[in-house]
């Protein structure tokens, strides 16, 4: 049986990696670019959020980690005789996937029986955390881990990523969009629709009101996977939209007529600091055994 | 009878054909090319008719034409590029577009007769909306605000203008805006059938 190993972009609770057996490589925030925290480590995504809200003037930046410490969490798996799966999340928008490859180049020469695939999941989030939940459902089954790793990469080109926010602050402070388009997008209280294509973020659409953006993410959704649920896996996160998330979740399941597994996620500090609080995320992809013949 | 003003008739034909064909367009980005390429037919229609009767009597119509090419065929390039850079560039030409008609505007409103004001600025109001109209998301501002500006600009060119001693009687001009709202028209009634999609086509897994 193989290691899994991703980093904290697949937004996992505590409870969940226990339970799974995974290991998380986390991400740095910093505050004032002196301490570097690592998340959900050091701290939490309810504090790191709600310090976001409360200090209007604060600019965190999120960092990725280093390729030594992934050598920190592949190395004991390594001694212990363990072959890994390193999910990444996306390469388009963070360095971690590079740092994960460049650990497993440099313990490949020192474990070269063992084996080490590092998978780039073009995804964040849900969306990653979605293809983790996929590539855990076939260690538990025993697959060899190349045919795991092989599987996978097709479930990530199936894997669709979805979000919107609630402000366009956050993603003014990020540079996803310009000063003149924060303040009229906010006077006129639009809400843009982003999605992940081939890794990077690029905004859908932008319509205006909370209550319209959420009737069209259900409408596209549904949209999409109309008579194919027993092929699908989804996923919901949000930051600090309880209520929302809710109402999004039950609705899409009973436009589908299917049951949402996997629990809502707290989308954390990666896609957050750029989406920031009030952002809802919806990611789906296509269950494994669609790929097995 | 003079030709210039017989290639006047045919430009404002040309222009009908590209304004009627662009609100037919649900695609933003092709929306504002052929509405861009009709009013830059409908800026020449003037600068004909200007050829034929003088100038001086065209000259505001020019340069209403001029800032409507201008501004679709910037719009155009802008939403087909969709970056966030672009978007912000779209976002102050925007602006910038709404300055220059609000100055223009006003101008025009100070220097009409007292009795004409409410129409200029009828004019003014219905023009910034529709140039909003343009750029604010989905199908409908657009082709709402079009009507209303279409409507005013009739009444300026129309008989209907019963205020103005020297009203235009310009046929040509009158069935543009009407080709506008006719397309308008066309638009909801051709697709009022449709099913109802969604908005936003979300990738299938």
């Amino acid at each position: 049986m193989f290691q899994i190993i991703s980093d904290s972009g697949c937004d996992f609770t505590k409870e969940e990696i226990q339970e799974y057996g995974i290991d998380i490589v986390p991400f740095y925030v910093t505050f004032d670019e002196e301490t570097h925290l690592k998340e959900g480590v050091d701290i939490s995504k309810q504090d790191y959020f709600k310090r976001l809200v409360e200090e209007k003037t604060l600019f965190p930046k999120t960092a990725q980690p280093s390729p030594q410490d992934y050598v920190d969490v592949y190395t004991p798996h390594l001694k212990a005789g363990k072959d890994i799966i390193s999910l990444t999340i996306s390469s388009k928008v963070s360095g971690t996937y590079n740092s994960a490859t460049l650990a497993a180049t440099m313990l490949q020469e020192e474990y070269p029986d063992r084996t080490i695939l590092v998978i780039d999941s073009l995804n964040g989030s849900v969306g990653q955390g979605l293809i983790l939940r996929e590539i855990i459902k076939m260690r538990d089954k025993g697959y060899a881990i190349r045919d795991a790793a092989a599987i996978a990469e097709q479930v990530v080109k199936t894997t669709k990523i979805y979000f919107t926010v609630d402000t366009l602050e956050y993603l003014k402070r990020g540079g996803r969009v310009g000063p003149t388009t924060a303040l009229v997008g906010g006077i006129l209280g639009l809400r843009p629709v982003l999605h992940l294509v081939n890794g990077s973020v690029e905004q859908l659409e932008s319509v205006r009101g909370t209550k319209r953006v959420m009737q069209l993410i259900e409408e596209g959704v549904v949209g999409a996977l109309a008579g194919e649920t027993q092929h699908i896996n989804l996923s919901l996160g949000h930051i600090f939209r309880e209520e929302d998330v809710a109402t999004l979740k039950s609705n899409i399941e009973a436009a589908l007529g299917m049951t949402i597994v996997n629990p809502i996620a707290e989308v954390g500090v990666t896609i957050g600091t750029h989406a920031g609080p009030g952002a809802l995320v919806v990611a789906y992809c296509k269950k494994y055994e669609t790929f097995v013949q | 009878m003079n030709t210039w003003y017989i290639i006047a008739q045919v430009l404002g034909v040309i222009t009908i054909c590209f304004e009627f064909t662009s609100y037919q367009i649900k695609d933003k980005t092709r929306y504002f090319l052929i509405t861009g390429i009709g009013s830059f037919f409908w800026m020449t229609m003037f600068v004909a008719m200007g050829l034929a009767t003088g100038m001086s009597t065209q000259v505001s119509l020019i340069v209403a034409g001029t800032y409507s090419a201008i501004r679709n065929l910037v719009f155009w390039r802008i939403f087909s590029k969709n970056t966030p850079q672009s978007k912000e560039a779209g976002l102050n030409f925007l602006l910038v577009m709404i300055v220059v008609a609000l100055v223009a505007g006003a101008l025009a409103i100070v220097n009409a007769p007292p009795q004409v004001r409410w129409l200029h600025t009828l004019g003014l109001i219905t023009a910034l909306s529709f140039v909003i109209g343009q750029y604010l998301p989905g199908v409908h501002y657009v082709r709402i605000t079009v009507v209303f500006y279409a409507l005013v600009v009739i009444l300026t060119q129309s008989p209907l203008n019963i205020l103005y001693g020297d009203f235009r009687w310009n046929i040509m001009g009158i069935l543009i805006e009407l080709a506008k709202i006719a397309s308008v028209a066309v638009f909801y009634v051709r697709y009022s059938k449709d099913p109802k999609t969604p908005h936003l086509q979300f990738a299938k897994p």
